[in-house]
């Protein structure tokens, strides 16, 4: 296991340096023993994810959302890789057979890939759209209500609809967002006015850095429907929203949205950690509503749809040990960058942050 | 030039310290041993390196440097880099820093980079750095040891609480600090309390970022670290214009009253408040690459060390007396 993380192929170096690079890669592994004993062991008894109806062995089961009343299929198909793919046409098609398969909660965020995913996603939800749950996000990051409402608006015409079903704050990820979406004429507000004027159904937030800071998001206890987060493997046993947030949504009945259930770009895959199928299958048996799938080809879409069609949750067992297969590569957070790095910290949200963009700060 | 007392070992340090790492960005091997030895003969006389810092260069310019008699006037720190690996690689490194600086002993050794969370109990395993130290102390390598990092003040406390007697502990100590995950409020009055000798850096912020917005100035900046209940401040100094800077701030030191260092505090609080000042507690920009590198992080080219790693080749990775242990696992 150790030897294949080694293959991380991150710096362009000449394949002589690289080698002897890894070869100096191995962590103490006396240590890592011991980081693992001194560390809590993660509860095995979690709460169970909600009950799912649409079961037969070629439909991909739904889950309620949270108190909303409504159901959502499991997996859902992620915005931002979608504006990814060589094409229109193919991002159009993923969209229409995702749909056709059965998927029905879909995924996206005014500023991914400069627009490029919601259009491409309102093209393929032509003729489809009361077919799906169709969430998009807001990325104000800090500024006012107006600026919301410009974004929704734009949201709607690129989707190719009059309401979304669901509209979150984008990416609270660093540690006064709270403070500043919740400040008089803040974008809290915009979630209102959009409910009140039929827009939006229903409302969230999402994020990839903190669990401390999606907790200062609901200890404001304003009446979110949704809230998204990083639910993989590797968290469960580091700064874990599966530990720390899961349970309050839960007590709270607000719906849990998985996200990057492999590490965010599949290194824990790469590095032969786990392997693509269970560290999906975990994330989605997790207390969640759905877990949202980055699809960039028909054949990840194909492999996804399998994986949901009749689904299985793990045991409590089985999840325990997929965790202890974890823990000794996830003490440090090199698996999951988006916690630990400016890898996965958008362009615009950068900008109203004072940060540099990702050209002069990638990492 | 000002001295103070090195925690409870007898010792005492110039209150500014000259940062190893900055003198891997002076122009010419010329004017870096200028820097040095305008600084000593200034009265500076702790001096701070890394044995990784830009594939080794660092430690052999200051070596040459203190060429001449010098090495006896001065308070010769360096960092091992072994980043979660062994006590045995650690031995390895330490003899590479001892022949680079032309010397036979440090006065201070300490674990670079506590940077990952589980920094602490990799430095703690058995077999690990501090077997090192232990070592090193007996053989009269080092005389004192101690750790560094710029990330986390949770992960300098569990560094303390796991117990072994450092000397020193080295954090960032700035006025955005104050506001934000905070070693100053955190760490520093804890490593006071248990006599450790406290080693400010990154006075500026790093990257200085605070002071090209226009919210604070150098100044200012230094005679807030300086002010701090600190041994020394260390200072990235890359010309002799900023030595010269930094002299006359310490010439003319009064430390600030507590109203003007809450003045300070609150005119940085509300950027610092999303860290963007402070980037080597959100980034991986102040990870250096063999730092990076044992726990499996990505490296990238806006560091400098690693484009000169990759163009030159030549870095203390590829050196025989560093590699082959780890090779064997």
């Amino acid at each position: 296991m150790a030897d294949q993380r080694r293959q991380n192929g991150q710096a362009r170096a000449t394949p002589e340096i690289e080698r002897r690079l890894f070869l100096q890669a191995g962590l103490a592994s006396a240590g890592t023993v011991l980081a693992a004993s001194v560390m809590s062991s993660p509860a095995a008894s979690a709460p169970l994810p909600p009950r799912m109806t649409n079961t037969g062995a070629d439909q991909i089961p739904r889950r309620p959302l949270g108190k909303t009343g409504e159901q959502v299929s499991i997996i859902g198909l992620g915005g931002y890789h979608l504006g990814t793919v060589q094409s229109r046409e193919l991002a159009v098609r993923l969209v229409q057979e995702a749909v056709d398969a059965g998927i029905t909660f879909f995924d996206n965020a005014w500023e991914y890939n400069d627009h490029r995913s919601e259009e491409w996603m309102g093209l393929g939800l032509q003729g489809r759209r009361d077919k799906v749950f169709l969430m998009s996000k807001v990325c104000t990051h800090g500024r006012d209500k107006a600026v919301a409402m410009k974004q929704l608006d734009e949201s709607l015409k690129r989707l190719g609809t009059d309401h979304l079903d669901l509209w979150q704050i984008h990416e609270v990820i660093y540690e006064n967002d709270p403070d500043l979406h919740f400040a008089p004429g803040g974008v809290i507000e915009a979630l209102d006015e959009a409910k009140k004027q039929g827009k939006v159904r229903f409302v969230g937030f999402t994020g990839h850095k903190s669990p401390a800071i999606h907790l200062k998001m609901l200890a404001r206890d304003y009446p979110f429907d949704t809230v998204q987060m990083p639910l993989n493997c590797f968290d469960a046993t580091y700064r874990s929203f599966e530990q720390q947030v899961l349970p309050e949504l839960g007590r709270r009945g607000i719906a849990a949205l998985g996200m990057k259930s492999l590490g965010g770009d599949g290194q824990p895959i790469l590095y032969g950690v786990v392997r693509a199928e269970e560290a999906l299958r975990y994330a989605m048996s997790l207390p969640v509503a759905t877990t949202i799938c980055g699809i960039d080809s028909l054949d990840v879409l194909g492999q996804n749809v399998a994986i949901a069609r009749g689904f299985k949750p793990m045991t409590s067992q089985e999840m325990q040990a997929l965790r202890e297969q974890c823990r000794p590569s996830s003490g440090d957070g090199h698996l999951e960058l988006f916690k630990t790095t400016k890898k996965y910290d958008g362009r615009v949200g950068r900008e109203q942050h004072g940060y540099p963009p990702p050209e002069l700060l990638p990492l | 030039m000002i001295y103070r007392k090195f925690g409870n070992t007898g010792e005492h340090i110039s209150a500014i310290g000259l940062g190893g790492h900055h003198l891997g960005d002076v122009p010419t091997l010329d004017e870096a041993v200028q820097l040095v030895r305008e600084a000593i003969d200034a009265g500076v006389n702790f001096f701070d390196n890394a044995w990784e810092y830009y594939n080794g260069k660092t430690e052999t310019i200051l070596g040459r440097a203190l060429r001449d008699g010098r090495r006896d006037k001065v308070f010769l720190m360096t960092k091992v880099c072994t980043h979660g690996r062994s006590g045995k690689l650690a031995m390895q490194m330490l003899e590479e820093s001892l022949r680079r600086f032309q010397t036979d002993h440090l006065d201070l050794w300490q674990i670079h980079g506590i940077v990952y969370d589980n920094d602490p109990e990799l430095a703690y395993a058995k077999g690990g750095v501090l077997e090192a130290f232990d070592r090193a102390k007996k053989e009269g390598k080092v005389r004192f040891v101690g750790f560094t990092g710029h990330k986390d003040p949770a992960f300098h406390l569990k560094m303390l609480e796991l117990g072994y007697p450092f000397d020193s502990v080295q954090m960032p100590l700035n006025p955005f600090d104050a506001n934000f995950h905070s070693f100053e409020t955190q760490v520093l009055p804890e490593v006071n309390r248990r006599g450790i000798a406290a080693l400010g850096m990154k006075s500026m912020g790093g990257t200085a970022w605070g002071i090209k917005a226009g919210i604070v100035q150098p100044a200012e900046m230094l005679r807030y670290a300086m002010s701090l209940p600190v041994a020394t401040t260390i200072c990235g100094m890359d010309s002799l214009d900023v030595l010269h800077q930094n002299l006359q701030i310490v010439r003319s030191f009064q430390p600030m009253t507590s109203q003007e260092m809450d003045a300070l505090r609150s005119r940085c609080a509300t950027t610092a408040a999303d860290g963007r000042f402070e980037p080597y507690k959100v980034s991986l920009r102040y990870d250096n690459p063999m730092t990076r590198m044992p726990h499996g992080f990505p490296v990238d080219r806006t560091q400098r060390e690693v484009t000169e790693m990759f163009d030159k080749a030549d870095g203390p990775w590829l050196s025989p007396e560093t590699t082959p242990e780890i090779s064997r696992r």
